[in-house]
């Protein structure tokens, strides 16, 4: 009963939450031009987690199959969307920056050199994650009761997410989750995953390290794990994918290469600020419109779905209020 | 660099020396001259456009630089602020606001000083240069005289030079400017610069500069910017106000209180939105629009080139200029991510590196930024013809017109390179050219 009563409870503070995010976005959205995109994504990533949150806690569970057919296929047409505007991992991360801008803290940036180097060896990245189960379960198989294979068949150990859809796992989750407090089940992206490959003895400090570096890392450096992130190698390997997609347009002679789009970038992405014009599609490339936004001179960079402007730069010149 | 001891009597490198009772001849002659150029100008531009607007008698006002504004900063002096000079556009005014100085440019653009210069320069040199020279010899620039340091950003030649010679008598804090500016060593380098800057300008004025004080100065900046855009806004259409007139605001903004500006500058666009609302254009409608780009044109006489195209018979009309005496001092805004002091610091850095088309840069494709702002601008402007204005000596700009040339001859808009000194003597001569290049405009439209 008392987990029902909390579950509800919870519930209504999610709610109550997402209206007051509404409608504060809303206001940002009247006042000030710099930061509109930002917190109407904020906003729809607070309602996907939430629905994601309610999807897997309260209805049936959707065939993982399903949803990762469902991703691809936004990712075909919106590239990678998903990570920008949806993924309940990188609202932990955004928040994490927005309490770092609170605190007035600065942040890091990687190396431009790695960033682009991590970028470009995603397959071997995503080759890794998909062979350390494997790796694992030759270290120590008696822990495994499932053979790895059948993991890597986009079938976890415990439960029916694996790593390709583990950023979806929100912090409260109906399984047994790694902690659990007052009846609720608490997890965090890749826990289980890490305790179930590995054995909990050791997968719990494994977990609770990768929980610590991803913690620490989003505080300092903006959206760390997206630059590793699986699901977001295997989207990047699908946006290639160059039909009708939405891609950054900039107009080379509006241009004057301030580097305002470079510096806002939040995965740092060079290619809007390096190339001379025209589409940019890199794979990189989340979306998340900060770029266009934060463009000062108006339409120099538009974001286009066909041939159909979704969002063009302006002039955004009004002093910031949300401080 | 200690603040060198004014009193002390400090034997000059460069400058000779002048008794003073010779100086404060030369002062009051060429001081003279100079307010009777002042109100000369004014004059011609109320006269060129009878429905002036009120707005602009504030702007008048400013514009005499031994008037209202020297005994502002004069006053301000007195209660122990601290000005703060510069030459180049690139000195960050935002952190001399944030530490409670007064940001002044004291680029100098009397004709008759230039000459005074010649006594210490070759006359190969700019005169921009030479005039600044000759203006601190007499110490006839209110500005100049009240700063109590100078930032000079070492963009050509001639400003290294001059940071030298005029470190005779002022303190003087050179930035070293990367030349090419799109890679990031520079921007690091640059980046470096601005930070040390600002540690000179604490230690200088005694004032931190906190990140309050900093988000502060730089939305000054921002809104200040705004307006700038809200008049560029206004000059896409049929002209509503005259090219000079435009101009002049927008070159107070180096000296006038930035606040202040702002507000009078609101006035003016209201005033302006009002007239093209009721269609009362400044000139007709189909005189030929034309951009000047190039050289700087300092206030006061250096004004001959906007006057001659304006009064010129055919007439025309200066809808945009691209110019660090002009557009060019507000046109780029900070951009800023985060109001963290870092942030606020790379974000200034990269606004005054990377935004700016000043010839003295470039990059893997040249300047290419200032081709392509050119191009938008003649496109957004709808110019219908450039005027390439160049002083001799002034290399950067020269040689650049070769480039700017072929860019815009693919668009079809014809380039006049004028090339002219600081002198009056070629006034008529400049008439001719200007009147048979507005000719030729018009026949253009025409057809």
């Amino acid at each position: 009963v008392a987990g029902e009563l909390i579950g509800d409870i919870l519930r209504l503070t999610v709610l109550a939450g997402l209206g007051t995010a509404g409608i504060l976005a809303i206001l940002i959205w009247k006042k000030n031009l710099a930061m509109r995109v930002t917190f109407l994504r904020l906003v729809i990533q607070a309602v996907a987690f939430a629905a994601i949150f309610y999807m897997y806690t309260y209805s049936a569970l959707i065939p993982m199959l399903y949803e990762l057919i469902v991703l691809f296929a936004i990712t075909i047409v919106l590239g990678r969307y998903f990570c920008g505007w949806l993924c309940p991992f990188a609202l932990i991360m955004d928040i994490e920056s927005l309490v770092r801008r609170a605190l007035k803290i600065r942040y890091r940036i990687i190396p431009d050199r790695l960033n682009k180097a991590l970028h470009k060896s995603r397959y071997l990245i995503l080759l890794a994650f998909l062979l350390i189960p494997v790796l694992l379960w030759f270290l120590d198989p008696q822990e495994l009761l499932i053979s790895p294979l059948v993991a890597l068949r986009l079938a976890g150990h415990y439960s029916a997410y694996s790593i390709l859809l583990d950023p979806l796992i929100t912090l409260i989750v109906p399984w047994t989750g790694p902690i659990t407090v007052a009846g609720i089940n608490l997890s965090y992206p890749y826990v289980q995953n890490i305790i179930a490959y590995t054995g909990s003895e050791v997968g719990q400090y494994l977990a609770i390290s990768f929980v610590a570096i991803t913690l620490f890392g989003a505080f300092f450096i903006r959206r760390a794990w997206c630059r590793f992130c699986p699901t977001g190698i295997s989207l990047a390997a699908v946006s290639q994918i160059r039909g009708l997609r939405v891609y950054v347009d900039k107009n080379e002679e509006k241009c004057t290469k301030c580097g305002v789009c470079k510096r806002v970038c939040p995965v740092q992405v060079t290619e809007v600020y390096e190339q001379k014009g025209g589409k940019i599609l890199t794979s990189q490339c989340m979306v998340c419109a900060r770029c266009v936004e934060m463009c000062p001179y108006e339409d120099a960079l538009r974001i286009k779905l066909g041939k159909k402007t979704v969002f063009r730069s302006r002039n955004w010149l009004k002093p910031s209020n949300d401080e | 660099m200690r603040k060198k001891d004014m009193t002390k009597n400090v034997e000059k490198k460069f400058l000779p020396e002048i008794s003073r009772k010779e100086m404060d001849e030369l002062k009051n002659t060429v001081k003279a001259a100079s307010l009777k150029i002042i109100a000369d100008n004014i004059e011609r531009m109320k006269k060129a456009d009878p429905h002036r607007p009120e707005a602009m008698k504030y702007f008048d006002n400013i514009a005499n630089l031994f008037g209202q504004r020297q005994e502002e900063i004069q006053a301000e002096k007195e209660k122990g602020k601290k000005v703060i000079g510069y030459m180049c556009l690139f000195a960050p005014t935002e952190l001399i606001t944030a530490a409670d100085a007064i940001p002044v440019r004291v680029n100098s653009g009397w004709y008759d000083t230039s000459k005074l210069g010649d006594r210490v320069v070759p006359v190969e040199v700019c005169p921009v240069i030479r005039s600044t020279i000759g203006a601190k010899m007499i110490e006839l620039s209110p500005f100049l005289e009240q700063s109590d340091a100078l930032i000079s950003v070492l963009t050509c030649d001639g400003m290294t030079k001059l940071s030298e010679i005029l470190a005779d008598t002022k303190t003087i804090w050179g930035m070293n400017i990367p030349r090419v500016k799109d890679s990031t060593q520079s921007l690091r380098f640059w980046n470096d610069e601005i930070k040390h800057m600002k540690n000179q300008i604490e230690t200088f004025t005694g004032n931190k500069i906190t990140r309050k004080n900093l988000k502060h100065s730089i939305e000054i900046s921002h809104r200040a910017t705004k307006v700038f855009r809200r008049l560029q806004e206004l000059r896409k259409g049929n002209p509503v106000i005259m090219g000079r007139d435009a101009m002049l605001v927008n070159q107070t903004y180096s000296w006038d209180d930035k606040q202040r500006w702002t507000e009078k500058a609101e006035a003016l666009c209201d005033e302006l939105e009002k007239r093209a609302a009721n269609k009362d254009w400044v000139v007709s409608p189909d005189t030929p629009r034309v951009m000047v780009t190039g050289t700087p044109m300092f206030w006061p006489d250096n004004w001959k080139l906007p006057t001659l195209v304006e009064e010129g018979n055919p007439q025309g009309i200066i809808v945009a200029d691209e110019q660090c005496s002009g557009e060019r001092i507000l046109n780029d805004p900070i951009g800023i991510d985060e109001w963290s002091m870092d942030d606020m610091l790379n974000a200034m850095s990269e606004r005054y590196l990377m935004a700016s088309t000043c010839p003295c840069f470039t990059s893997k494709d040249g300047n290419e930024d200032r081709i392509n702002w050119l191009t938008t601008k003649v496109k957004d402007w709808k110019v219908q013809g450039v005027v390439y204005y160049v002083v001799r000596g002034c290399m950067l700009y020269a040689m650049e017109y070769a480039r700017v040339k072929k860019a815009l001859d693919k668009i079809n808009v014809p380039v006049y390179y004028l090339d002219t000194e600081y002198t009056r003597e070629d006034v008529g001569q400049m008439k001719t050219r200007i009147e048979a290049f507005l000719e030729m405009l018009n026949a253009r439209i025409d057809l």
